[in-house]
């Protein structure tokens, strides 16, 4: 088993047990997929605040022009 | 079968009830018979009139009987429902939930699949399933999905698309509420695209939310199970699996 510093366990059927060496591998390919992911979202809202900031509008009221 | 009897005597005065026919009688309390066809021989003639509450059962199907009057009607066992009960199971602080390996079989084609999640440690991770074969799930890039989704309070409806992932991944999950994610799976075990349909209720966009889509895993490998996880923290809660009968 891998060391952990935080150790992870699933549900796997019926028995709760520690992630194997390959779930602890697959578990950090994916949190650096979902920290990229919150990345993403966080510099999007950055820009889309930016773009409101510079027309002087709301949220509610660009979505009142799309609408 | 040692039971099974072709004739249902009707005695009278003077009658020589045999060993054998006592026996078969004591035994049995309901007259067994290998077929219908032989059932209905055994009525009738110098047997015992067939009446009206008359019980039987058939060794054939393995089922008891009844005569309504008109027709044999059976008793049980009763035939599955349209919807089987597979397996279910609680879980509490998980990382991953796998379905038991071999939840998906030859047995049946498609599958409903109820998560519902009471409890996730993380607020807005994104709920995320991965197909699973012999204790392993897939990672490859071959999920697909897209979908609306839906915030309550608002007139907001937005979208939740991915291509060649590595899960299928939908809207997210509420710590401050109950989640529910159900799952329609199309031939898992079959060596075809696995296509799915989902809904989920949760968070959507850090408000109360849901979704409702569909999508595929892009090829054809058969899959036996699959896995619920978070794409961060834990969840607790119970899930239920179906298998929607063939016939």
């Amino acid at each position: 088993m891998a060391t952990q510093s935080h150790k992870l366990f699933t549900q796997d059927g019926n028995e709760y047990r520690e992630f194997t060496d390959a779930e602890y591998a697959q578990h950090a390919i994916d949190k650096i997929a979902y920290d990229a992911w919150i990345a993403e979202q966080a510099a999007k809202a950055v820009a889309k605040q930016a773009v409101l900031d510079r027309l002087g509008i709301t949220a509610d009221e660009a979505a009142l022009l799309l609408g | 079968m040692p039971n099974e009897q072709t004739s249902v005597p009707l005695f009278v005065a003077n009658t020589v009830l045999t060993a054998s026919q006592q026996n078969l009688s004591a035994g049995t309390g309901v007259p067994v018979f290998a077929t219908t066809v032989t059932r209905d021989a055994a009525f009738g003639g110098s047997n015992k009139a067939l009446a009206e509450g008359q019980l039987c059962y058939l060794s054939s199907t393995n089922v008891v009987q009844y005569y309504d009057g008109a027709a044999w009607a059976t008793v049980g066992p009763s035939s599955a429902g349209g919807l089987v009960f597979l397996s279910g199971t609680t879980f509490s602080a998980a990382s991953t939930v796998s379905l038991p390996t071999n939840t998906f079989t030859a047995t049946y084609q498609n599958y409903l699949i109820s998560f519902n999640v009471t409890a996730a440690s993380v607020d807005s991770s994104v709920i995320s399933v991965r197909l699973r074969a012999s204790g392993t799930d897939s990672s490859a890039a071959s999920y697909s999905n897209a979908g609306v989704t839906y915030q309550i309070g608002a007139s907001t409806i937005g979208a939740a698309n991915i291509l060649g992932d590595t899960a299928w991944k939908f809207t997210q999950f509420n710590s401050a509420d109950r989640n529910e994610v159900v799952l329609t799976v199309f031939s898992p075990q079959a060596a075809l695209d696995t296509n799915f349909v989902w809904d989920t209720y949760g968070r959507v966009g850090g408000s109360q939310g849901g979704g409702h889509g569909n999508g595929e895993f892009r090829a054809a490998t058969q899959f036996d199970s699959l896995t619920l996880f978070p794409s961060s923290g834990t969840i607790t809660g119970n899930y239920q699996v179906y298998g929607y009968a063939i016939a």
